[in-house]
């Protein structure tokens, strides 16, 4: 499902202007990092795409749908939204009756809700704790939890809010075998994030924000290689690219065997 | 994140006075306004001592704007009741099967006017006086430093609150909640959006404990502090005679009620 976003603009109530004219598009299945410093309106943006804030100026269309016409309710079945803190939204008994309550308000039916449900446990890796209460999980394991909530709800774009944040090394792999995963079946994922060594590797489009603006968008290797745009965005580039920089090679290599295929080719 | 407050931040002569002296002049206008007798005593005091002093303090627009939100739904409202349904009484206007009593417009306006003259007072104060300049000034003169954190706390607390939950709002509404429409559709909305609100503040509680143990919160001893209130021989004085003042205003009720 493809993101439209045209001539996007968004006041606060409070009078801080966080978008100036923001142009997007994302096409159904593409998986798009979002980076910037905090405050460059990566938040607001992404907010947009399920209607939970509206433009001030301009238009949001998901999937053909103007966000102006839809409650957040309707947004809700075409884009799942993880929140950045799981403790925002964990109210229920068991982590199974958590994550069928998404489902459930989308108006499944209780065996499609329980089989949508085993399934996002499942590739969390939180199926055996399925009848635990949500509190008594880990924090890293509540974060996985809030991910299985919006998996189970099957929407055909999912936004990600700093995924990585509080996962240790497994927890990580865990999430960037769900992002492959999404990616494999054709869904639509935005992630905002400022592990920038997780979206260089999982994320084949990056779009820079900063100051309410987009300073770049493209493929990930052409983004990470405008060291000035990155340094206006205050984003570090991923650890492979300065790597490479420093031993002075040619290209900005996203993954180990990138970077290892340009060391090969400037020793011969 | 800012702490609840009204206050306003202007450089006017109330701004600059010692907490302790805003307190006493807001205690003598509430005194007063409510000792001395007569129907008009409080609307006296509002008019030549309460708004004279907002204006003085620069304040006078956001002190009328918030007391007429208050007092004039009241006053309409205790008016109709009072005026309409008073028993026996002297009727002054017909209205139909009804009858406005003048001893019921009596007791409305007096009770508009007590209110009024509370309201304004402690509007006043809240306009033109940090909040936690005015609790480290009691501290100062003997009130427990706990309370003084707690006043703060929860004040500074209120925002929080209202940002998490918005925050659990959008969660919620994200995952498909509706939380428009029907009663009942509202009603069902409430458990989703109050339990996280609930076990949030309870841990956002208990780390604000820990991190202020860690921080030596509770050793004895003296402490500093970092607002420097401003005094004066002179404010003092001030403070004693409106001290008088407030008894002299609450004999003067008694004797001149005899």
């Amino acid at each position: 499902m493809n993101i439209i976003v045209s001539a996007l603009s968004f006041t606060y109530p409070s009078g801080v202007e966080a978008l100036h004219g923001v142009n997007l598009a994302i096409a159904a299945g593409e998986a798009v990092a979002i980076l910037g410093e905090n405050g460059a309106g990566k938040t607001t943006l992404v907010k947009h795409f399920n209607g939970l804030l509206r433009p001030t100026r301009g238009t949001v269309a998901v999937g053909g749908w103007d966000t102006r016409e839809h409650s957040v309710a309707q947004m809700a079945a075409r884009a799942g939204y993880v929140f950045q803190n799981p403790d925002d939204q964990l109210f229920e008994r068991t982590v199974q009756a958590e994550v069928m309550f998404g489902p459930h308000n989308l108006g499944r039916t209780a065996a499609e809700a329980g089989a949508a449900a085993a399934d996002a446990l499942a590739q969390v890796g939180l199926a055996a704790q399925s009848g635990a209460n949500p509190y008594d999980l880990h924090l890293s394991e509540r974060k996985l939890l809030a991910l299985a909530a919006v998996l189970a709800m099957h929407t055909p774009v999912v936004v990600l809010d700093e995924p990585t944040t509080g996962q240790d090394a497994r927890g990580v792999a865990r999430i960037s075998g769900i992002v492959e995963a999404l990616k494999a079946e054709g869904r639509t994922v935005i992630a905002i994030s400022h592990d920038v060594d997780f979206c260089a590797e999982h994320f084949d489009r990056v779009v820079l924000m900063a100051g309410g603006l987009i300073l770049a968008d493209g493929p990930a290797a052409d983004v990470f290689a405008r060291a000035d745009d990155l340094r206006r965005a205050d984003v570090e580039p991923p650890q492979l690219v300065r790597l490479a920089s420093a031993l002075g090679l040619l290209g900005a290599p996203l993954r180990t065997e990138q970077f290892v295929d340009l060391l090969a080719q400037a020793r011969l | 994140m800012s702490a609840f407050s009204l206050y306003v931040d202007r450089n006017s002569g109330l701004n600059r006075l010692n907490p302790l002296t805003m307190l006493a002049l807001i205690g003598f206008c509430l005194v007063a306004g409510l000792a001395l007798p007569g129907a008009w005593a409080p609307y006296a005091v509002f008019l030549l001592a309460i708004l004279p002093l907002a204006a003085g303090g620069r304040v006078l627009r956001p002190f009328l704007s918030a007391a007429l939100k208050i007092v004039l739904p009241f006053a309409v409202s205790v008016t109709l009741i009072q005026g309409l349904f008073w028993t026996g009484g002297t009727p002054i206007v017909h209205l139909g099967p009804l009858s406005l009593k003048r001893e019921g417009l009596i007791f409305a306006a007096q009770s508009t006017g007590r209110i009024l003259a509370v309201l304004g007072s402690f509007l006043l104060l809240a306009l033109t006086t940090r909040t936690d300049a005015l609790m480290i000034a009691l501290a100062q003169h003997g009130a427990p430093k706990s309370l003084t954190y707690i006043v703060l706390a929860t004040l500074q607390i209120a925002p929080r609150f209202q940002a998490k939950a918005n925050t659990i709002l959008d969660a919620q509404r994200a995952r498909g909640l509706e939380v428009e429409g029907g009663i009942g559709r509202r009603v069902r909305a409430l458990i989703p959006l109050t339990i996280p609100l609930v076990l949030g503040s309870i841990v956002d509680i208990e780390e604000r404990a820990i991190a202020l143990e860690a921080r030596a919160f509770s050793r004895s001893g003296p402490k500093t502090s970092l607002l420097v209130l401003r005094d004066s021989h002179m404010q003092r004085i001030g403070r004693w005679v409106l001290v008088g003042g407030m008894i002299a205003a609450v004999i003067l009720g008694i004797v001149l009620r005899r």
